[in-house]
């Protein structure tokens, strides 16, 4: 009996523990949907996290879209998470194959180099990249941020594709090569098919990191016209700094691809987060 | 599998695999590692975007500088410090007390997983925002709650004096690197053998003193390398902290490379800037190393 009450107590600590710890976890985002459906003058009325019931006032949203940039800053966005994440996906498929089916002293050299740019401080790079870029007018164009991001991608798509192909037999491309195709095709026509799954995967996470990229934006895009996401946000900071209602509703907006990502992905967000903390 | 491996068939010529890394390797060339070795060259010079006139090498002039007559650096490095080390600890307490709580046999552990995932997902933009509405001296939440609860008087400036500033940022990085922690703690948790635990508890050992002798030591692996990543993630990163204060106010919150930032783009200082990134990155691998050997000789 008192080892029921105590399992009990136990199991009313641990779900009050959670609901306390995952409040203050989700807090901003509580309070981002709940100030995106008050009107301007009620975000500035109450402190409340939500509007009073029967006044949720969904026009915020419809503003942000018709009436701002937002729209062109989400069509940047898109246009640049696109692009590098189907050029880091091409990339990353043709290197992280060569990684896990070759073992030589160039191929551990470059895993090695990988490895060394994740130390690397952004902003040392950052700097010099700016100097450079502005040589060749890649400055303030959206294809300087593409290629920067499938840069900044790539190692750790590399990595989690070589993980996946690591786990196709190599008899598969072998019995492919034995009925006449080179091993190109074999890469092409056998292993691409089954991996499908793993490249999804690293596609969305590289689309997700670029979508949320903030700072080499930042530095690099000074037009309006070219502004992403992000820059965009912090724009309305300024711009519109008394309105929260509609800043809200903005980065609700901005974070839906995000939420969408959590939900479907959690379980390869989960792998890809341990990988290395835990093997290591 | 092994066997037909060791074998060289014709299949095994690595030319076609060199072709396959080019394009990538040619990308990383052009846009990071030509970048880096083209920073560390600058820093070597008193490149400033303010002349015309060409770079002049002046050696080790900027370091030398850095550390003898930079009258900010050496706060600004100290708060680096302190913001990072507290981000490790705190993070690591709090994500271990999550990692415990997740690890017990709960209903609903796929929704808490990803409830506690989010901050790590969302973008730094969009956390920064909502946390100075949050925490906003007017209209903020957390002052309405707290002089509504009767703790406070008046609102508090979180923002805006010093203190409250490097309380502020500091206690937002921790929010937003606790899901990094409770994440791999939780599976490093999931790895450790039951058996370990029923011995302990055959032995009579209590919570504690089984989290102390069991849970803990055989955490030591995963604990090293994610107090490391913490640490350089933390020492290295700046949009937290750039989006918040900008590291104000009067540098009360700057961090070394906010600083190597401004002094780049704000002062288009861009060969002392270039030194400022150089150190960081030193210290980084100062400590990474003495990190590592401090384990090897743990182990030993």
């Amino acid at each position: 009996m008192t080892m029921k009450r105590q399992k009990l107590a136990d199991d009313i600590l641990t779900y009050l523990l959670l609901f306390v710890l995952c409040f203050f976890m989700s807090l901003p985002i509580i309070s981002m949907l709940g100030t995106s459906l008050k009107t301007s003058q009620d975000a500035l009325a109450s402190y409340s996290l939500f509007p009073e019931s029967g006044k949720w006032y969904f026009e915020n949203f419809a503003t942000v879209l018709t009436k701002t940039t937002f729209a062109s800053n989400i069509l940047n966005s898109a246009i640049v998470s696109v692009g590098a994440a189907v050029l880091c996906m091409v990339l990353s498929c043709l290197a992280g194959y060569t990684l896990s089916r070759y073992h030589t002293r160039i191929t551990a050299a470059f895993t090695i180099l990988l490895l060394a740019l994740q130390m690397l401080p952004i902003i040392l790079v950052l700097v010099p990249t700016f100097m450079i870029y502005r040589g060749f007018h890649l400055t303030d164009t959206l294809l300087g941020l593409v290629l920067n991001y499938t840069a900044t991608n790539l190692a750790f798509s590399i990595w989690m594709l070589k993980g996946f192909f690591d786990t196709i037999p190599k008899e598969l491309e072998e019995a492919a090569m034995m009925d006449g195709c080179t091993r190109f095709g074999a890469f092409l026509r056998v292993i691409l098919p089954i991996s499908a799954p793993g490249i999804s995967t690293v596609a969305i996470f590289a689309f997700v990191r670029c979508w949320n990229e903030y700072m080499v934006a930042r530095v690099l895009i000074q037009s309006d016209e070219y502004k992403t996401i992000n820059l965009g946000l912090q724009q309305f900071v300024a711009q519109y700094s008394v309105d929260w209602a509609l800043l809200s509703a903005a980065a609700v907006i901005a974070t839906i691809p995000t939420i969408i990502f959590l939900v479907c992905a959690q379980k390869y967000l989960v792998q890809g987060l341990t990988a290395g903390a835990v093997k290591g | 599998m092994n066997l037909l491996r060791k074998g060289k068939s014709k299949f095994d010529s690595p030319r076609m695999g060199y072709i396959m890394l080019l394009p990538a390797a040619l990308l990383l060339i052009v846009t990071q590692i030509y970048p880096f070795f083209y920073g560390v060259g600058m820093s070597f010079t008193d490149y400033s975007l303010l002349t015309a006139n060409a770079p002049d090498f002046i050696g080790l002039g900027n370091y030398i500088k850095i550390f003898t007559s930079d009258p900010d650096f050496y706060k600004i490095l100290g708060f680096s410090f302190v913001y990072t080390l507290s981000i490790v600890v705190f993070s690591y307490v709090v994500g271990m007390a999550l990692a415990l709580l997740l690890n017990r046999p709960i209903r609903g552990r796929a929704a808490f997983r990803a409830i506690v995932l989010i901050p790590w997902v969302i973008s730094s933009s969009i956390m920064a925002t909502n946390w100075k509405w949050l925490m906003n001296d007017q209209f903020g939440f957390i002052n309405g709650l707290l002089q509504s609860m009767g703790l406070i008087d008046e609102p508090i400036r979180f923002f805006a004096t010093a203190g409250w500033a490097q309380f502020s940022v500091t206690l937002i990085g921790i929010w937003r690197n606790i899901p990094f922690m409770a994440i791999t703690l939780l599976s490093g948790l999931q790895s450790i053998p039951s058996d370990l635990y029923d011995a302990s508890r055959v032995d009579g050992a209590n919570k504690v003193q089984t989290f102390f002798r069991i849970t803990l030591p055989s955490l030591r692996g995963v604990t090293l390398v994610s107090t490391t990543l913490m640490f350089i993630w933390a020492f290295n990163g700046f949009e937290n902290i750039y989006l918040l204060t900008d590291g104000g106010p009067l540098n009360a919150t700057m961090v070394v490379p906010i600083y190597a930032y401004k002094t780049a783009f704000n002062s288009s200082k861009m060969g002392y800037a270039s030194a400022l990134s150089v150190v960081l990155m030193a210290i980084m691998v100062i400590f990474s190393i003495i990190r590592m050997k401090l384990n090897e000789r743990a182990e030993a």
